[in-house]
């Protein structure tokens, strides 16, 4: 009997689950609600295959207006930064399989541009920034030779990229303060690249001939038109050798030689995920190498800018000594796919506390514009060029977020502090696909600081970006 | 009386039935089987590529489209897919790729001509998710229970008779922390699954469909994703252009991403 009574309950626990199963799979089927009519949807022409690798065209409308500072510990160098800017330009890169195994790439920007300084109409309105051409020739898989304009970049870190060792003088016109952005449109140099890949590493070897001798630096008044600015990138002999390993599947360091004139660098490139969230990366660089002083009075010297025989306004050392730059960080994405990136930089060439002193306390004596200001500011200007960092330490942070608050809006954003006086430069930018083939920006940035910091003594102290993108 | 009767029949033939349905090589046996076997009707052994379509709907408008090229290759030891995704379209996004390599994630940008590494969590941002969801073999990354037998209806509204699996994260590389499944009894076809967080939160419910020959057999060829996050986001995935090819090791080393365009 109680055994009958035992089976009696589990058919009833079987028919009260199997009504529980239906009024679950009932709920189940509500979600088929939410399915839109898919009729209504444009056939999806399937593409080709090969369509749209690595290949674009776009044509951006970018305005922009800057803010001045005023009250100047030391006097900046004239024109002051133009009040607007209206920039139109045609960005393209492309590639043409020439065969199985040879390729022709291309890419370039043509802008043209309008602001209060230049002559309109003139050359300095049109605007060609030639950023590759080369051939590419594939003999075996995984085997490859370069010969051309090539860029080519290194370094794992977004804010400063001491392994990047052609970076040098490569940015022309930057639209955005943003390095990881500045990176996109750069000039590469006149080179033959050699690369091997296989199943556990890569080997790169580049040569850049020296053909031009060093050039000035170029203000945003002076740049050639349609000259493709070789001086820029092959103003000397440059040898790069780097070869990645993979130790493990979650670990491949990378390492770097590179030869320029009398100097050898030696490079590592590291990175690590930690757990799900967390990716760590470490990028060092380190040989001799006078300061940036030294090294910026002297490119000064030997192209003219300064007078051979003019006295350095800062103190100046000719001697070398080996010199670390580091670049340390960790990248964090949050649950609500917000990526978070922090690094750390170090640049042993850079100004010291007791250089920025030396810095403000020279050019305060001076008071007016002249000679000896004109080179306290030279330097500064030439570690832009160098696309090196200004204080020996920094610190950076960016944020990035797809699909930010509504759907196609993607917000980025960053801070770069000086780790001596706590000042820095701050830029937020949104992007609003208006489209696949529109999209829509502002871009906005300011320096905060003292007069007598890093970045409350440039001459702009904000600016304001907006553009319309339409992509082809 | 006639109720014992009645219990003693179901009983008996509880007895005499069920052995024989244990022994019968058609039935799914474990949850775990069941979700294998669902893993081999939607992706095959070797490596393939496919050109994936998906389509985003708005409250119920389609509102954009992005093409993605897929070669995935899987691993003989992890039995999990190695991925590279390559963006065809829309123009601003073409020719980036993300490599998803065991725990090693790379995203590169022809612009900037560089690589930067990602996160497993990261991964999951952007359309390149997708894809890459698509190919993973959940029995490899989860541990699956079977909640019970349930008829549910597909996203053409047609009932299916499937197994219930509810499976949770097995290990770090799992993509959720827990997935409900319902798989088609008797043709293993994925019919249904739920995504949720870490916290328990459901983001996705996704719907398999267009059932065709495609690599080697009949597999699902469509999808559908509902955001069970953006309440009015709703994406279709097609995947097109399957064929089996060979994906070379050197592929999957980050220094050969730049060359890859157009393979």
């Amino acid at each position: 009997m109680r055994a009958i009574r035992v089976a009696e309950l589990a058919i009833l626990a079987a028919l009260a689950g199997a009504s529980s199963a239906n009024a679950q799979t009932g709920d189940e089927n509500k979600d088929l609600d939410r399915i839109p009519d898919l009729a209504a949807a444009p056939v999806a022409a399937s593409p080709p295959a090969t369509s749209g690798g690595g290949q674009s065209l776009y044509l951006e409308n970018a305005f922009t207006l800057n803010a001045t500072r005023s009250g100047f510990v030391v006097a900046p160098p004239p024109p002051s930064p133009t009040p607007w800017q209206e920039l139109l330009f045609l960005d393209a890169r492309k590639a043409w399989r020439l065969d199985s195994r040879l390729s022709l790439t291309f890419s370039g920007r043509l802008n043209l541009r309008e602001e209060p300084d230049i002559h309109f109409p003139g050359q300095e309105n049109v605007r060609l920034d030639l950023r590759e051409a080369y051939l590419s020739w594939t003999p075996v898989d995984g085997t490859f030779f370069d010969l051309g304009r090539v860029n080519l970049k290194s370094g794992v870190a977004l804010g400063f990229n001491p392994t990047d060792f052609f970076k040098t003088r490569s940015v022309v016109e930057p639209l955005s303060a943003d390095p990881s952005v500045q990176r996109e449109d750069r000039l590469g140099a006149l080179m033959v690249r050699a690369q091997r890949v296989w199943q556990g590493g890569s080997i790169t070897i580049a040569y850049a001939p020296g053909l031009y001798r060093p050039t000035p630096i170029y203000s945003d008044l002076d740049l050639p038109s349609l000259n493709p600015v070789f001086d820029r990138t092959n103003a000397a002999d440059r040898w790069l050798i780097k070869t990645s390993i993979t130790v493990h599947d979650d670990f491949s360091p990378e390492f770097l030689v590179y030869h320029e004139g009398d100097r050898t660098q030696f490079g590592v490139n590291l990175t690590q995920s930690l757990g799900n969230k967390i990716v760590a990366y470490a990028e060092w660089a380190g040989g001799d190498a006078p300061s940036l002083i030294d090294d910026a009075l002297s490119y000064g010297r030997e192209t003219g800018t300064i007078p051979q025989a003019a006295p350095s306004v800062l103190p100046d050392d000719p001697r070398r000594s080996f010199m670390n730059r580091l670049s340390a960080g960790l990248s964090y994405t949050t649950q609500s796919m917000i990526t978070f990136n922090l690094e750390y930089h170090y640049d042993q060439t850079g100004f010291s506390q007791a250089d920025w002193g030396d810095w403000f306390q020279r050019g305060q004596a001076l008071a007016r514009y002249g000679p000896a200001t004109a080179q306290l500011w030279y330097i500064r200007e030439y570690a832009q060029d160098q696309g090196e960092i200004l204080s020996q330490q920094s610190a950076f942070l960016r944020f990035d977020r797809t699909d930010a608050f509504v759907h196609n809006l993607e917000l980025s954003g960053f801070v770069n502090v000086d780790l001596y006086d706590g000042s820095g430069l701050t830029q937020l930018s949104a992007d609003y696909y208006l489209s696949n083939t529109f999209t829509i920006g502002v871009l906005g940035n300011a320096s905060f600081g003292d007069r007598r910091t890093d970045f409350g003594s440039l001459p702009g102290a904000a600016s304001i970006l907006i553009k319309l993108a339409r992509y082809f | 009386m006639k109720l014992r009767r009645i219990v003693a029949a179901l009983l008996i033939g509880a007895a005499l039935g069920l052995p024989a349905l244990s022994a019968s090589p058609a039935r799914a046996e474990t949850a775990s089987d069941i979700v294998a076997a669902a893993d081999k009707v939607r992706n095959p052994d070797q490596p393939f590529r496919s050109t994936d379509t998906l389509t985003e709907y708005v409250s119920g408008k389609p509102k954009n489209q992005n093409v993605l090229t897929v070669y995935a290759k899987l691993d003989p030891v992890t039995r999990q897919f190695r991925n590279l995704i390559l963006y065809v379209q829309p123009p601003r996004d073409a020719g980036k790729m993300v490599l998803l390599d065991k725990r090693a994630f790379w995203f590169y940008d022809p612009a900037s001509k560089a690589s930067v590494r990602i996160s497993p969590q990261q991964r999951l941002t952007g359309q390149a998710s997708v894809a890459d969801v698509l190919t993973v073999n959940l029995s490899m990354d989860f541990t699956a229970a079977l909640v019970g037998d349930e008829t549910i209806q597909d996203s053409e509204h047609k009932d299916r008779h499937c197994a219930h699996i509810d499976m949770h994260a097995a290990n770090a590389l799992a993509t959720y922390n827990r997935i409900e499944y319902w798989v088609e009894r008797g043709t293993s076809n994925p019919i249904k699954a739920k995504f949720y967080s870490d916290s328990g939160r459901l983001l996705k419910i996704l719907y398999y469909r267009g059932f065709r020959e495609s690599l080697g057999r009949v597999r699902p060829l469509e999808a559908i994703i509902i955001d069970a996050v953006s309440s009015a986001l709703v994406t279709t995935v097609d995947f097109g252009d399957q064929h089996f090819q060979d994906v070379p090791e050197t592929w999957f080393q980050r220094d050969y991403l730049p060359h890859l365009q157009g393979q």
